[in-house]
């Protein structure tokens, strides 16, 4: 038999749900409660402006020890997440703290679409990019965000 | 038309008190003087057309040079120098460019008969100037100590360097627009004092209110089992009914997208709400002591005194914004100096989001504020926060004394000693197991030092004394687990827990 969901679990999905952050969701799977969809809007003034990334989030037994474990879904053209989806962001690991919540989180992935920082790359690739040629790696990022991040 | 015959009726028919009345902006009164100085203006041949077309392009030319306004025969603006400049009260004046020996204004398009009369005010404006030069220098004569600045006291760029020899500009001020602006101002000084006044009466309301609401919650009371039954649920009966105010509160939107002190018909909507929430959870009838039913019903009352303020001086606030606008329109005069000067008068007249350095005052008059305006909006943000901080304060809630780690009341709750942040014992030793160094709230690092020591008693009473529902909750649960540890899961599966 499956553990009980932590009361705190239950606490932040209620609290999701009844004062949703402005631009992101996150839903719960009815089978699991620990993972869930996550839809978070690109920042206005940033090249996501418009588009909708889709992302999973799973909550792992130890949390809130450890951080959320996410990544994206949707493909996206940004220097500090790889091609799995994957992101690098402090507070996901090294600066993880049990007092931060899945709200705090997604805040944070939202303002690093508003903030790329080529200097701590995940993808070398795209940072290189960002760092000789930032208006040309701008532009292909605006292009895959309309081409992939389309609200559906 | 429509908004003084609406003003007057809600004025009327709103229940203020009479000494409120008193202190009203008298709306028609004003547009009555506002037609005369059109009269006025027309009299000069300064028809509003005139007034347009001549100021309109100095107002594009105080970015770029005087000598472009020049070029377009601008010789002549309603235009007031910037307020910067003007170290006494706003007055409206005309400044008109002219010729030093004669007086006879430049503007080559000006009609034969302004242009008489312009003359005519400005020789009576020169004389007038030349006297005050001969008393303000008497005077220095009289008290040399005080003239140590005299450039400070003259009027401020009375030339402007286009021909030096045979030009100046002249600023003649306009009598019936000074008139004007002479009855608003005291009414805003009236306006402040009642806010001053209520405000005043509001906080001493609150402060009673407060000292009859600990009283009622006051929780247990040692000794007197019976009273303790009593208060112990009326308790939470004012937790959930202070709870539920602070989720919407009345006057004050905490809003991500738009925080600020509420409009009179957002707040007027948001108190009866709240009241209709109280009559459906029934909250006030499952009072039981007769004296917390009176002190709830007191707190409904505050509000809608505090609404009713809110109201009046939203009301008046709205009539000088449209009374301006009027001003504006009819007479060309930019009377939006006169509200950049009250905002440095009255700092607290105009929403913050619409105060600006009082570079631009032009624009945030115009646009429709997203939060009330005027006084209301102190008092909006004052009562909020006395009442927070007076009333609502007293019912602790749970969201404040909840550990970071399980988002649950803090059980035996633990201080680090780096921060405020309150822990169950039982979290800590979680981190502690999962080797944690820092605090989650603060990031120092305490957690691995933590000890029996750290165990917060102040808290613990306290937590025991507001939360005696939760405390009992936890302390079961903590039982359970502990008999989980000892002898297993199976031991405390649903069906054989032991009560
Ligand atoms: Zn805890
Ligand atoms: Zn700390």
């Amino acid at each position: 038999m499956a553990a009980p969901l932590p009361k705190r679990i239950i606490k932040e999905t209620e609290r999701l749900q009844s004062e949703p952050v402005p631009g992101i969701s996150a839903e719960p799977h009815e089978e699991n409660a620990r993972y869930f969809d996550v839809k978070v809007d690109g920042p206005s003034g940033s090249c996501y402006e418009g588009g909708e990334f889709q992302l999973e989030l799973f909550l792992p037994d130890d949390y809130p020890m450890c951080p959320p474990r996410i990544r994206f879904l949707t493909k996206i053209y940004h220097p500090n997440i790889d091609r799995l989806g994957r992101i690098c962001l402090d507070v996901l690991k090294n600066n993880w703290s049990p007092a931060l919540q899945i709200r705090t989180i997604l805040l944070s992935i939202q303002a690093l679409l508003g903030a790329p920082n080529p200097e701590d790359p995940l993808n070398e690739a795209v940072a290189k990019q960002w760092k000789e040629n930032q208006p040309e790696a701008i532009k292909t990022a605006r292009e895959w965000t309309t081409l992939y991040a389309q609200k559906k | 038309m429509k908004f003084g015959h609406e003003y007057e009726k809600v004025l009327a028919s709103e229940g203020f008190p009479k000494q409120w009345l008193v202190s009203a902006i008298d709306y028609k009164f004003l547009k009555k003087c506002i037609k005369k100085i059109h009269k006025e203006l027309q009299e000069l041949g300064l028809d509003a057309q005139t007034i347009q077309k001549l100021s309109d392009p100095w107002d594009k030319s105080r970015n770029g040079a005087a000598k472009s306004a020049a070029e377009r025969h601008d010789f002549y603006s309603a235009q007031p120098p910037h307020l910067d400049a003007i170290p006494e009260e706003f007055t409206p004046q005309l400044r008109v460019l002219v010729d030093r020996r004669t007086y006879t204004p430049l503007d080559a398009t000006l009609a034969p008969e302004t242009r008489q009369n312009l003359q005519k005010l400005a020789q009576h404006e020169v004389i007038t100037a030349e006297h005050q030069a001969h008393w303000q220098q008497h005077a220095r004569d009289e008290a040399p100590e005080q003239s140590q600045d005299p450039e400070l006291h003259q009027e401020p760029t009375l030339s402007e360097p286009i021909d030096p020899k045979n030009v100046t500009w002249l600023q003649i001020p306009l009598a019936s627009a000074k008139y004007f602006f002479d009855l608003l101002g005291p009414k805003l000084q009236e306006l402040e004092q009642l806010r001053e006044a209520e405000t005043l009466k509001l906080e001493e309301e609150i402060l009673e209110l407060g000292a009859r609401v600990e009283d009622v919650v006051e929780p247990v009371r040692e000794g007197f089992e019976a009273k303790r039954r009593v208060s112990y649920r009326d308790l939470y009966f004012w937790r959930e009914m202070f709870r539920l105010y602070l989720e919407n509160p009345v006057f004050y939107s905490h809003h991500e997208a738009k925080p600020g002190a509420l409009t009179f018909a957002e707040a007027k909507t948001r108190l009866q709400a709240y009241d209709q929430q109280l009559r459906q959870t029934g909250l006030l009838g499952k009072m039981k002591t007769p004296a917390a039913r009176i002190a709830a019903k007191q707190f409904l009352d505050l509000n809608v005194s505090i609404l009713k303020i809110i109201g009046f001086q939203e009301m008046n606030a709205e009539a000088m914004r449209k009374i301006l606008k009027k001003f504006d329109k009819r007479t060309h005069l930019e009377g939006q100096h006169f509200l950049a000067d009250l905002r440095t008068k009255y700092p607290a007249l105009l929403p913050p989001t619409a105060t600006t350095t009082g570079a631009a005052p032009a624009t945030t008059v115009n646009t429709k504020p997203c939060c009330t305006i005027g006084f209301a909006n102190t008092i909006a943000h004052d009562m909020y926060s006395e009442i927070t901080s007076k009333i609502l304060g007293i019912v602790p809630q749970l969201d404040d004394w909840s550990c970071p780690v399980c988002l649950e009341m803090a059980w035996r709750p633990v201080s680090l000693g780096c921060c405020r942040a309150l822990y169950c014992i039982r979290c800590i030793i979680r981190l502690q197991d999962d080797e944690t160094k820092r605090c989650p709230a603060c990031n120092a690092e305490t957690v691995l030092k933590a000890d029996a020591r750290n165990l917060n008693f102040e808290a613990m009473d306290f937590l025991e004394k507001y939360f005696p529902l939760e405390t009992k909750k936890r302390q079961k649960e903590n039982e359970t687990a502990s008999l989980a540890r000892e002898y297993g899961e199976e031991f405390v599966k649903p069906g054989c827990a032991v009560m």
